[in-house]
Order: structure tokens, then C-alpha cells, then sequence
């Protein structure tokens, strides 16, 4: 594995280490730049030349119907999608400098939940990326790891098998990896499928605390209420960009009228 | 005592018992730890479907050589290579899966193998082929299988962390830049590897069961990541050696009766596992009022 090295790109970096998590706490800056970003699967186009920009320490709806292209728009920004026109830009870095900022927390189906780890072990993962294959965990990594199952209330669970876990408590351990992996731009790919009305709203309340503490969070979100509900931010896509900005104006009857198409409403 | 001695440590007096247990006691090491990673990467079937597609590099091999352990080994690599590189193409440039790739391709080179061996009318015992002879472990058998043994430990230490990231969740293994599709050809050689060092004091198709069979058994007793790595090394080179016992006493096929302790083993722990084996299962089920059939998968 190798963890890709933030470093500045051609040019002095000025300002906070890109590292750091918390680096955009005192600027109101866009911390994600889209120009003209064009995806296409063959001669399939998912994303069709989108320009947005995303701010720092904001929450961030991705919503759109089936076949958006809002995996893909996640998938974009890790660098998985070679893009076929524009760019990407995170802070001041083009994206692939910029990997160990990003933290990826998957769809629940791509997860072997039967694989025989522990809460600990996975949350331990999230420093593999900054110590790539060999290096042993550090006092820094174990406190890290450590903080991490703590803030997301792990704690009583470091033992157990991922399998034995509630829905809202699996996800939560793969939230605490990406906060162990000491990244600052959170691209959550569904994260709440498969929760009950509880757990969503704990992950809803966790994810808004993070605000206040310089982290960038992009969601991908189905339940248009829920986004209306949770997140000032939206963008809303139907491999174009139909709009994106504060919630309330983006998803508005007549977008989403034009994203989803007038004969299938919204739930 | 006297009986003790004679049952367990005399039989390890004669020459070929010796090599016999040195060659499945290494093998064990690799087999358990190789294993693992195939249960978890869900290869345990594909092992299989290598294990046949060997048969036509090794009678080539006969062929252009004639009996030369070494050329046999190599042929054999070479025809499992082929087929799990054949394997790769066709998945990634059809809609073929890739078991269903797989399949296609042992069969094809299994076949090829049967034609070759029967066309050439050569000594070559299919039947050892397969099921191992281990009085036919000699100097070049044990040095190859110190030396995949060795690779595999290796490889299991060096490749630790993107192994198991990849094998747990292979879309964070790809968010951190590393090359899913590399590792799992470097897995797939590790396998023809040792399966090919394996094919003379197990067979190559029963030497599957010294990889597959100590790592779901110890995957029914642990949750623990390198406790499964430990148990299976443990489970695998104790049934290695207990194999060798019973093929002595019993008068049975090496590779076979390696197989049955090892068997013996893993039924064991699928019925008495107190966490997933079937009778706790089937306690848990009663108290609940449920029944088999309402069980998931």
C-alpha cells in the first residue's frame, strides 16, 4: 500500500500543514474545487462537466436519483476515476497529493462482516495509511486509535467481532477508522442505509459536532428529508449538476422536480 | 511406555518417514498460513481448480525431460501460472466471472493433461499426480518445500497489512492507493507454488487439504487475526505429523490419511466450537423456538 505524500504541488505551501487535521479551522475557504469534472464509463457519461465548490468545515448532502453519479462523484475525488475532462482540486493540492486527508467509509455490502477482526483492529487500520506496510504502531498511533474508539463511544465493544455488532454501532467503528486515520475531508458513501431511526440520528449529531472541529464532511444521501433535515449543504446531480448550496435552496420542488423527473417525486 | 514409543516415535526411525514428515511439516507451516488467506479471499475453491490445471505442464515436462523432479516442478508452475494469469484476461476482458473463468480453464488444461499422459503412454501415475507418493519424496521435493515454505512466511509477514485490508475491505484498501489486482496474482502464485512442492508427499490435489482444511478449522474456533494465522500453522503441522502416523500404521495413502486427521479435526470443530459450531448453534436456535430452516444462509 502506499500512502501518497501530501506535499506542495510545484509551489510554496503557506498556512497549515495539509496534514493536520483541523487545517481549514479558521479559513472559510473552498476546500474542494470541481472544474468542468466529466466522468465517463465507457461511452457512458456519469458526471458531465461539473464545477462546484465545496467549503471548508461544512456538511455536505450528495443527493440525486439512482444512476446520479454520486458514488461516482466520491470515487472522483479519491482519484479511482480517471477523469475524461476538468479537475479536481483539494485545498491547494491536485487530489492525488492529497489521499491521506481523505477518509473513505464504504457501503456496508463491500464489507466482509464475517472476516474474524476485532472493533480495535479494524479502528487500528486507519494508521496503515501513515505507516504503510511495515512500521509498528507508534505511542502516537495506539493514542490516536485510542481517542478514536473513545469518541465514538467504542470503548465496551474493542473485543468484539464486527459480525455481533448493531448496524448503528458497525457503523460507527468504521467512522472511528476514518477519524483514526487522521484525515480531515470525510466522504461517506450511504451511511445511513440499513440504520434505525436512533442510530441515524446519533450519527446525524456526531457528524454536526464534527463541524466545530475543522472537518469537511460529503455525504451520499437518499432520504431527501433526512438531507433537509442534517445538512446545511447540498449538491444536488443528475450527471449534471442541477444545483448546490444551502439545502433549503437546492432542494427546492422545482430541482428536485428536474433531477428526479416529474413522474417519480421524491419519497 | 514402551508401546507409547512404539506407536508414535519408531516409525519416525525409517529414512522415508523422516523425509516424509520433514516435508509435510514444512509444507504445514506454508499450508497453514496460505490457507487463511484463501479462506479469506474466498479462493478455497479455485485451489482446487489449480491443483488439476498442473496435470499438462507436468507431462510436457516428462515429455521433453523425462523424470526430472526439477523439470516436472517447473512445468507444473508453469501450467498453473497459465492458468491463473489465463484466468485473469478472461475476467477482466469478458463478462466471464472469475470462478466461472476458472473452471473453464482447469477443465481445459486438465484435459489437455489427461490427453498428454495417455498419448505419450509414459510411467506417469496419475494417481500419484493426484493423491501424492510418499515414498517419492526425495532431496529436490524437500528442498522446494523449504523453499516455498519459507516464501510464504515471507510473504505473509511482508504483505500482512495490504493482505488482510484487501481481503476485509478492498475499497479502502484502493483509497489508500494500493493495487488490488497485483496482490491477488501474487497470492494465486504463492498457491501453484506450494501446491507444486506438495506434489509428491501429498498429491496435488490432496494437498489442498493441508491448506484449506487447518484454516476453516481454525476460523471456527477464533475472531482474532493472528490467532487464526496460529492455530492454522499449529493445527496443520500436528496433522501433518499425525498423518504420517496413521498413513504408517494404517497402511494408507500419505496425502489421504493427512487429509482425514485434518478432516477428523475440523468435523470436531464444526460441531463443538462453543461460539460457531452447530450444536451451540442449534441450542441457541431451541431456545429461541426456531428451527434450521429459519436460519440466514
Amino acid at each position: 500500500m502506499s500512502a501518497a505524500h501530501a506535499h506542495a504541488h510545484g509551489r510554496a505551501h503557506t498556512g497549515p500543514h495539509p496534514d493536520a487535521p483541523g487545517a481549514c479551522v479558521h479559513h472559510t475557504h473552498d476546500i474542494l474545487r470541481f472544474r468542468g469534472v466529466t466522468v465517463a464509463y465507457g461511452r457512458t457519461v456519469a458526471l458531465d462537466s461539473i464545477t462546484a465548490n465545496i467549503e471548508c468545515n461544512s456538511l455536505t448532502a450528495i443527493v440525486g436519483p439512482n444512476g446520479a453519479g454520486k458514488t461516482t462523484l466520491l470515487r472522483a475525488i479519491l482519484g479511482w476515476m480517471p477523469l475524461a475532462a476538468g479537475e479536481i482540486r483539494i485545498g491547494d493540492h491536485h487530489a492525488h497529493h492529497a489521499l491521506p486527508r481523505l477518509a473513505y467509509l464504504p457501503q456496508r455490502a463491500e464489507i466482509d462482516w464475517d472476516f474474524p477482526i476485532t472493533v480495535e483492529a479494524v479502528v487500528a487500520q486507519g494508521r496503515y495509511p501513515a505507516l504503510g506496510a511495515f512500521r509498528g504502531f507508534r505511542a502516537e498511533d495506539h493514542d490516536l486509535v485510542d481517542r478514536a474508539i473513545a469518541e465514538l463511544g467504542l470503548d465496551d465493544l474493542r473485543g468484539r467481532q464486527i459480525r455481533s455488532l448493531s448496524g448503528g454501532q458497525q457503523q460507527r467503528v468504521f467512522l472511528a477508522r476514518a477519524l483514526a486515520q487522521g484525515a480531515d475531508i470525510f466522504l461517506l458513501d450511504e451511511p445511513f442505509a440499513g440504520l434505525d431511526t436512533r442510530a441515524s440520528d446519533d450519527l446525524i449529531a456526531r457528524l454536526t459536532h464534527w463541524l466545530d472541529q475543522g472537518r469537511t464532511v460529503l455525504a451520499v444521501v437518499h432520504d431527501l428529508d433526512l438531507a433537509r433535515r442534517a445538512f446545511p449543504q447540498a449538491l444536488l446531480l443528475n450527471t449534471r449538476l442541477i444545483e448546490v448550496g444551502p439545502t433549503a435552496t437546492v432542494l427546492d420542488p422545482a430541482r428536485i422536480e428536474s433531477a428526479y423527473g416529474p413522474a417519480h417525486g421524491p419519497r | 511406555m514402551h508401546t507409547l514409543h512404539e506407536f508414535f516415535v519408531a516409525p519416525f526411525g525409517y529414512e522415508f518417514m523422516q523425509r516424509g514428515l520433514l516435508a509435510a511439516t514444512l509444507l504445514g507451516v506454508s499450508g497453514g498460513l496460505l490457507g487463511v488467506l484463501m479462506l479469506l479471499r474466498r479462493l478455497a475453491l479455485m485451489g482446487d481448480a489449480l491443483a488439476h490445471s498442473l496435470l499438462p505442464g507436468i507431462g510436457l515436462a516428462y515429455f521433453a525431460f523425462g523424470p526430472s523432479p526439477a523439470a516436472m516442478l517447473g512445468g507444473a508452475l508453469i501450467a498453473g501460472m497459465f492458468t491463473a494469469l489465463g484466468s485473469a484476461l478472461v475476467t477482466r476482458l469478458t463478462r466471464v466471472k472469475e470462478e466461472a473463468a476458472f473452471a473453464a480453464l482447469f477443465i481445459i488444461f486438465f484435459g489437455a493433461g489427461v490427453a498428454l499422459v495417455s498419448a505419450m503412454r509414459t510411467k506417469i501415475d496419475l494417481s500419484h499426480f493426484l493423491f501424492g507418493h510418499v515414498l517419492g519424496v526425495g532431496g529436490s521435493d524437500l528442498r522446494l518445500a523449504a523453499a516455498a515454505s519459507t516464501l510464504t512466511v515471507t510473504v505473509a509477514l511482508i504483505g500482512y497489512r495490504p493482505l488482510v485490508l484487501e481481503s476485509f475491505d478492498p475499497t479502502f484498501y484502493r483509497a489508500l492507493g494500493g493495487r488490488g489486482p497485483l496482490l491477488h496474482l501474487g497470492v494465486l502464485a504463492l498457491i501453484v507454488l506450494n501446491l507444486v512442492a506438495a506434489l509428491h508427499a501429498m498429491g496435488a490435489v490432496l494437498a489442498l487439504g493441508l491448506f484449506i482444511l487447518p484454516a476453516v478449522t481454525a476460523y471456527l474456533w477464533t475472531d482474532r487475526l493472528g490467532r487464526l494465522f496460529a492455530v492454522s500453522v499449529a493445527d496443520a503441522v500436528l496433522g501433518a505429523a499425525g498423518g504420517m502416523l496413521l498413513s504408517y500404521h494404517g497402511g494408507i495413502a500419505s496425502g489421504a490419511s493427512i487429509v482425514l486427521v485434518l478432516g477428523a479435526a475440523f468435523l470436531f470443530s464444526a460441531l463443538a466450537s462453543p461460539r460457531y459450531g452447530m450444536v451451540a448453534k442449534l441450542v441457541r436456535l431451541a431456545r429461541e423456538g426456531r428451527g434450521v430452516l429459519h436460519t440466514p444462509e
